[in-house]
C-alpha cells in the first residue's frame, strides 16, 4: 500500500476516532441524563476508609469500589459521561498501542467500547434489579485492568520468570479485578503465545495461565462468602430475580474474547487496499449498530425517570407537565397508556399543589405494562418515595431497607432515611445517615442542610418537603400489611377511618383517593369533611363532578342543594348524550370515540376507566 | 511564612517531649467520646477500647496510664496500640486523661476519668449473626465469630454460600450447650433447609418438623446435663407500622413448645395448648426446669387470624412460666406462672438462667413476643434465690435491649440494644456483682471507634463461646449444599 492509499485510510479511522466518541458523549449528556442520573442515584461512594477496606477485604472488591468512585459522577451526567467516553476511547486507543495494531484497524479495537456502552444503555428496567456495585464503570476498569496485565508481564521475557510473575500477577489480578484479573494473564499467554519468544517461554506462561485460571477462584474461595458457582464471574454484574446469565455475562465475556483475539492480529499481516476499506466501514457500521439496536429507548421508561427526578427535585409543576407532554405525543395511539408509576407521580404532584381537585383527571389513565422481560415492581421504583410524600414514613422506610438489603445502600436511600428518621424525630439515626453523605462530594451540601433541621426540629414545618408531610401525619399509627402493592397499599391507608384530628391537607388527600376509588359511600364521607376541614371557596371541579354524578345516579337531592357550577352540569349534559349515542364500548374505544374535554371528566373515569391494575 | 514558624514555635512549647500537653487549661467536663467507655469496667481479657473523642478541637491528645504504664496517642480517633494495652489493663485501673486544643490554640485538659479492671475474666469467644435492617428480605446473612481479646472476627457461615438468585435461605438462632462449640446448632431455612447441629465435633442436618408438630425447631436451649434441646416452634408473621419508631411489628399466630432428643433423634411436644403461645424455651441451670413465656389467645384459627391478631396485638402481654422436668424420664410436671406480667401491663419475653441458677434476666416491653423491634423494651432480673425481682435500670437505655447472653461464669453479660440509633442493634457488655448489680455497659471494642455509627448492619443473637468454632465455613457449605436433612422422629406423649 503506497503513501497516500494509507493516508486515506488514516484519515477515515482518525476521524471516526474522534468523532464517534463525542457523538457517544453528546447523545449520552443529552438525551440519557435522566438514566445516567438513576444508576447514580443508586450507587453511593464516599472517601472513608472504613468504607474503602471494606471493600478491599473481598476479591473484586476493588474495582468495584473503583466503579463506585466513577459512578458518583454521573451526579452530572453529562461529567459523568465524558469520563466514561474517555475510559472508553483509553480502552481502544491502549488496546492498538499495547498490540501494535495498524491505525488502519484502529477502529475494530473499539468494538469493546460499543459493547459496554451497549451493555450499559440496554438495561433499562435492569439497572432496578442490577445488584452489583460499581456495575457501570465496573467491566471498562476491568478490561483496562487484564490491557494493564500484558502491558506489565510483557516484559518479563525469561520463561521462568515469566512464569512466576504471571502466577503472582494472576493470583493478585484476580483478587483486584476478579474475572478481569484471570482475563489478564489469559490475554497475556495468548500474547506471548503469538511472540517471537522460545518453545518454553511461550509454554510456560501459558500453562501460567491456566493454573491461575483455575486455581485463583477455588484458592480465595477459602476467604469468602460466595458460592462455587459464582468464583469465575465475579467482577461482572449480576442480578437479583434470576436474570439470564447471557444478558448479563455474555457482552462481558465476549469483549474480553475480542481483547484476547487482539494479539492474534498479528498473523493476519498485510491486507489489500479493498479488505482494509471493508473493515473500516464495517467497524463503523457495527459500533453505531451495536448501541444504537441494544438501547433501550422506550419513552414511558425515560418518562418515569424524568418524572421522578422532578419529584427529586421538589419540582411539582414538572411533573404532570412531563406526563401531560408524553400523552401529547401518543394522541393519536390508541393502544398508548401510562405506567402506574406514572400516574401515581403525576397524582403526588398534583396533590403538593393542590391541583388535585381541578386537574386529577385531566390526564389519560391507565396501566400499561413495562416493556420488559423483567419486570419490576412499583413498589422497588417508588415505593418509599410514594410513602414518604403521602405521610407514611413507617412504609418508606420498610421500602428502603428491602432496596438496601438488595442493592446495597445508595444516595436515595441514605436521602430517604434521613428524611424519614427527621420525621420521627430521631436525631441519632438521621445523624448517622447524614454523616455517611457529608463524605460525599454530591450530597455533602445536601446533608448540610438537613443537618440544620436535625438540630432545630422545628424549622421541619416551614421547610420543603416536609412542610407538606407533616400535616399528613395526623393519624394514629396503624400496623398494615402492604404485600398488596405500593399504590393499593397508600389508598387503603386513606382509605381508612378519618383520624380524629385530621387536618386540611389530609382530609384533601383523603378525598381524591376516595373519588379514584369509584366509591360513593367514601367519596360523601371524605366529601363533607373535606368542606368542613378547607371550606373552600369554591369546590374544586372534579369534586362537583363527582358529586354532581352520584348525586344524579343516587337521586339524594343534593343536585339542589349543592352549588355545581354550570359548566359541570353542562359537561354531564354532553357526556350521558354522548354516552348514549356511542352505546357501550370498552377503554380503547372510548379513548378515541370521546372528545378531550369529555374524555378529562370524573364521568369519563367513573364509566370508562376499567380494567386498571393497580401496583 | 514568618507568623507560621512563629505559631509552630509556640505549639511546640505547649507540647512536651513525651506528647503531653503543657499549659493546659482545665475543664470541669469529662470529655465526650465515642463509644462511651468512661466509669465502665471491663474483663482483663478484652481488646482494647479505642474510642473517638467527640469534642471540636484542632489537635487531640490521650493520656492512657495503668500504673506506671502509659500511652500517649494523639488524634480524635484513639487507637490503643494491643501490646501496650496489654499492660496497662495489667493494673486494675486505667486513667484516661483527654486534651484537646480549641480554636485559639489554647490545650483544654478535660477531668480525668478512668475505667476499672475487673478480676473477673469474660469468655474470650463470642458470636452473632450480622443481618441487615431489613423487613423481608434477606439476601446476606452470615454468623460470626469473635475473638473479643482483640478485633478478630472471622465467618463461622453465610447463607450466600449455598443460595442462589432463585433460592434464598435463612440462617439464624446458632446456639451452643455449655459454651462449647463441639456441640452447637443453628437453622438453615428454606433453600436446602434443616437445622445443622455440631454433635461431639460431627455434623448433623436434621429436619425436625414432623407430621404432629408445628413447625421445625426454632428458638434453642440445650439442656445442662442430658442430650436433649427444647425448641420452640413458631408461625411467625410481621407487618410495617405506618407511622412509628416501632418499623415492625412480629407476631406468631401459633406458637408451641417441643423437646428434641439428640439420642433418639425424636421430637416430642412440651406444650401445644391450642390457645396459648408457647415461646422462648430456656432450662434452669440444673436442667430439673424449663422456664418459657406465654400468652393465651382464644381467637379464631379462619383466614383472618393473623390480621385479627396484628389488630389485637398491643393486648399481648406474654407471661412467664415454668415447667418441672425430670431428665431420666422425660416427665414433665404441670404449667406454672412465674411472673404475672399482664397484671403489670406488660409482656415478658426472652428468659434465660444464669450459669449458677440463680439470676434469670428477661425482657420486658409493653406487648408482644418480639421485644427487639419495639422502641422500649427493657431487662428485669428474678432472683431465683429469694423471688425478688427488679427493673436493671443500670443497663436499661430509652431505646430497646434484647436479646442477652450470661458469660460461662456468669460474671458477665452480653446483650443486644439500640441505644445508640433506635434501629442498628449493637453489642454491649456489663460486669454483674455478687449482689448482681450491673456496671455500666461498654460497646464490644472495634479498630474503628467509629465503626457502629458507620457500619448499617445489626448484631443479632450474641452467645458466648470459650472457644472458637473449628469448622470452617467451606466445611458448613459444603455439608449443606450436599446433605439432606434427617427427619427426626415424632415421639408421643405417654397415653397420648
Amino acid at each position: 500500500m503506497n503513501q497516500k492509499e494509507e493516508n486515506k485510510f488514516s484519515v477515515i479511522t482518525t476521524k471516526a476516532r474522534w468523532v464517534l466518541p463525542v457523538a457517544l458523549w453528546a447523545v449520552l449528556s443529552f438525551c440519557s441524563g435522566p438514566f445516567l442520573a438513576k444508576v447514580e442515584e443508586r450507587s453511593f461512594f464516599q472517601f472513608d476508609l472504613f468504607w474503602f477496606y471494606d471493600f478491599l477485604g473481598q476479591p473484586a472488591g476493588l474495582l468495584s469500589w473503583c466503579g463506585l468512585f466513577f459512578t458518583q459522577f454521573l451526579h452530572l451526567p453529562w461529567l459523568g459521561a465524558l469520563i466514561w467516553v474517555l475510559l472508553l476511547t483509553l480502552t481502544a486507543e491502549l488496546t492498538r498501542i499495547v498490540f501494535r495494531i495498524s491505525s488502519k484497524y484502529a477502529l475494530l479495537t473499539y468494538l469493546p467500547a460499543a459493547i459496554f456502552t451497549g451493555y450499559n444503555m440496554s438495561m433499562g428496567y435492569l439497572i432496578y434489579l442490577v445488584n452489583h456495585p460499581g456495575f457501570f464503570f465496573a467491566p471498562v476498569l476491568g478490561y483496562l485492568w487484564a490491557l494493564l496485565s500484558v502491558v506489565v508481564l510483557r516484559r518479563f521475557t525469561k520463561p521462568a520468570t515469566s512464569l512466576i510473575l504471571i502466577l503472582i500477577w494472576g493470583f493478585a489480578g484476580y483478587y483486584i479485578a476478579g474475572v478481569y484479573g484471570l482475563a489478564g494473564v489469559i490475554v497475556s499467554a495468548v500474547d506471548t503465545a503469538f511472540s517471537d519468544r522460545s518453545r518454553m517461554g511461550r509454554i510456560l506462561p501459558a500453562a501460567g495461565a491456566v493454573a491461575v485460571f483455575i486455581l485463583a477462584p477455588i484458592l480465595f474461595l477459602g476467604s469468602t462468602t460466595y458460592c462455587l458457582s459464582t468464583a469465575w464471574t465475579l467482577g461482572i454484574p449480576d442480578s437479583i430475580h434470576g436474570i439470564s446469565l447471557a444478558r448479563m455475562q455474555l457482552p462481558i465475556v465476549i469483549a474480553l474474547v475480542l481483547l484476547a483475539l487482539a494479539p492474534v492480529s498479528r498473523i493476519f499481516g498485510e491486507l489489500s487496499d479493498k479488505i482494509c476499506l471493508r473493515i473500516q466501514i464495517a467497524s463503523i457500521v457495527v459500533l453505531l449498530a451495536i448501541p444504537a439496536f441494544s438501547w433501550y429507548k422506550d419513552r414511558n421508561f425515560k418518562t418515569e425517570l424524568e418524572m421522578i427526578q422532578a419529584v427529586e427535585e421538589l419540582d411539582w409543576e414538572k411533573v404532570p407537565k412531563l406526563f401531560d407532554q408524553l400523552a401529547q405525543d401518543h394522541e393519536s395511539d390508541p393502544s398508548w397508556q401510562p405506567t402506574r408509576i406514572m400516574v401515581a407521580l403525576k397524582d403526588l404532584a398534583l396533590i403538593k399543589t393542590g391541583q388535585e381537585g381541578n386537574l386529577g383527571f385531566g390526564f389519560d389513565d391507565g396501566s400499561m405494562q413495562q416493556n420488559t422481560d423483567n419486570k419490576v415492581q412499583m413498589s422497588m421504583q417508588v415505593g418509599w418515595i410514594l410513602g414518604f410524600h403521602y405521610g407514611i414514613p413507617g412504609f418508606c422506610q420498610r421500602w428502603i431497607y428491602e432496596e438496601s438489603m438488595l442493592f446495597g445502600w445508595s444516595n436515595m436511600t441514605f436521602k430517604y432515611s434521613t428524611m424519614t428518621a427527621l420525621l420521627f424525630g430521631n436525631t441519632e439515626l438521621a445523624d448517622k445517615y447524614l454523616t455517611m453523605l457529608d463524605k460525599t462530594i454530591f450530597y455533602r451540601k445536601w446533608a448540610r442542610e438537613q443537618r440544620k433541621l436535625n438540630r432545630d426540629r422545628s424549622l421541619l414545618a416551614t421547610t420543603a418537603p416536609y412542610d407538606l408531610i407533616l400535616p399528613l401525619l395526623c393519624y394514629d399509627d396503624v400496623v398494615l400489611a402492604d404485600q398488596e402493592g405500593c399504590e393499593t397499599f397508600i389508598k387503603r391507608h386513606f382509605g381508612g377511618p378519618s383520624p380524629e384530628n385530621s387536618t386540611p391537607l389530609y382530609d384533601r388527600v383523603a378525598l381524591y383517593f376516595a373519588i379514584k376509588s369509584k366509591d360513593p359511600t367514601l367519596f360523601w364521607t371524605r366529601f363533607f369533611l373535606y368542606l368542613e376541614s378547607n371550606n373552600p371557596h369554591k369546590i374544586d371541579r372534579y369534586y362537583q363532578e363527582a358529586a354532581y354524578l352520584y348525586s344524579s345516579i343516587q337521586k339524594n337531592g343534593l343536585l339542589e342543594a349543592l352549588p355545581f357550577d354550570d359548566q359541570v352540569k353542562d359537561l354531564y349534559n354532553s357526556f350521558t348524550e354522548s354516552a348514549s349515542k356511542f352505546g357501550p364500548m370498552n377503554m380503547e374505544e372510548a379513548k378515541m370515540k370521546f372528545p378531550a374535554n369529555l374524555r378529562h371528566t370524573f364521568f369519563y373515569y367513573y364509566y370508562y376507566v376499567n380494567n386498571i391494575k393497580l401496583f | 511564612m514568618k507568623h507560621c514558624i512563629t505559631i509552630s514555635a509556640i505549639l511546640a512549647l505547649t507540647v512536651s517531649c513525651t506528647g503531653i500537653p503543657k499549659n493546659t487549661v482545665p475543664s470541669d467536663s469529662v470529655p465526650s467520646i465515642f463509644p462511651d467507655y468512661t466509669d465502665v469496667v471491663i474483663p482483663a481479657n478484652i481488646a482494647p477500647l479505642n474510642f473517638k473523642i467527640e469534642e471540636k478541637g484542632k489537635k487531640y491528645v490521650t493520656v492512657i496510664t495503668g500504673g506506671s504504664e502509659r500511652a500517649v496517642i494523639s488524634g480524635q480517633k484513639v487507637r490503643i496500640p494491643q501490646r501496650k494495652w496489654e499492660k496497662i489493663k495489667k493494673r486494675g485501673l486505667i486513667g484516661i486523661e483527654v486534651f484537646v486544643m480549641n480554636d485559639k490554640d489554647q490545650w483544654i485538659s478535660y477531668r480525668p476519668t478512668s475505667i476499672s479492671v475487673s478480676d473477673d475474666e469474660i469468655d474470650p469467644y463470642i458470636s452473632y449473626r450480622i443481618i441487615p435492617v431489613a423487613v423481608e428480605a434477606y439476601q446476606e446473612l452470615s454468623i460470626r465469630q469473635r475473638n473479643l481479646t482483640d478485633f478478630d472476627e472471622k465467618v463461622v457461615f453465610a447463607n450466600t454460600m449455598i443460595q442462589t438468585n432463585a433460592d434464598g435461605a435463612c440462617i439464624n438462632c446458632h446456639s451452643y450447650k455449655d459454651y462449647s462449640t463441639d456441640n452447637m446448632l443453628f437453622h438453615v431455612r428454606q433453600f436446602k433447609g434443616g437445622t445443622v447441629m455440631v454433635l461431639d465435633g460431627k455434623l448433623h442436618k436434621i429436619n425436625m418438623k414432623t407430621d404432629s408438630t408445628l413447625s421445625a425447631g426454632v428458638y434453642p436451649s440445650w439442656h445442662p446435663t442430658h442430650e436433649y434441646i427444647a425448641l420452640s416452634n413458631n408461625r411467625t408473621h410481621q407487618s410495617v407500622h405506618s407511622a412509628s419508631h416501632d418499623k415492625l411489628e412480629v407476631l406468631d399466630d401459633i406458637s408451641d413448645l417441643i423437646l428434641y432428643d439428640i439420642k433418639t433423634n425424636t421430637v416430642s411436644v412440651i406444650e401445644n395448648d391450642s390457645c396459648e403461645l408457647e415461646n422462648y424455651p430456656n432450662w434452669s441451670a440444673d436442667g430439673r426446669k424449663l422456664y418459657y413465656v406465654s400468652y393465651r389467645y382464644e381467637g379464631d384459627y379462619g383466614d383472618k387470624r393473623k390480621n385479627e391478631m396484628f389488630l389485637a396485638r398491643e393486648t399481648f402481654k406474654f407471661n412467664l412460666y415454668s415447667k418441672s422436668f425430670e431428665p431420666d424420664t422425660k416427665t414433665w410436671g404441670p404449667a406454672r406462672l412465674e411472673f404475672d406480667a399482664a397484671a403489670r401491663d406488660s409482656s415478658i419475653t426472652w428468659p434465660r438462667v444464669s450459669p449458677d441458677g440463680r439470676w434469670l434476666l428477661a425482657c420486658i416491653s409493653t406487648h408482644g413476643v418480639f421485644p427487639l423491634d419495639q422502641i422500649v423494651s427493657d431487662f428485669i432480673m428474678f432472683d431465683l434465690k429469694n423471688g425478688t425481682y427488679r427493673y436493671v435500670d443500670e443497663i436499661n437505655s430509652q431505646y430497646a435491649e434484647s436479646f442477652h447472653s450470661w458469660s460461662s461464669n456468669g460474671k458477665w453479660l452480653m446483650f443486644s440494644t439500640r441505644r445508640e440509633d433506635g434501629v442498628h442493634t449493637r453489642l454491649y457488655f456489663s460486669h454483674m456483682d455478687e449482689n448482681g448489680r450491673f456496671s455500666k455497659p461498654f460497646a464490644l471494642p472495634q479498630h474503628d471507634p467509629d465503626f457502629n455509627r458507620e457500619f448499617l448492619y445489626a448484631f443479632n443473637i450474641p452467645e458466648f463461646m470459650k472457644e472458637p468454632i473449628h469448622i470452617t465455613p467451606r466445611q458448613f457449605a459444603s455439608f449443606i449444599s450436599s446433605t439432606d436433612a434427617i427427619p427426626a422422629k415424632y415421639e408421643s406423649k405417654r397415653g397420648e
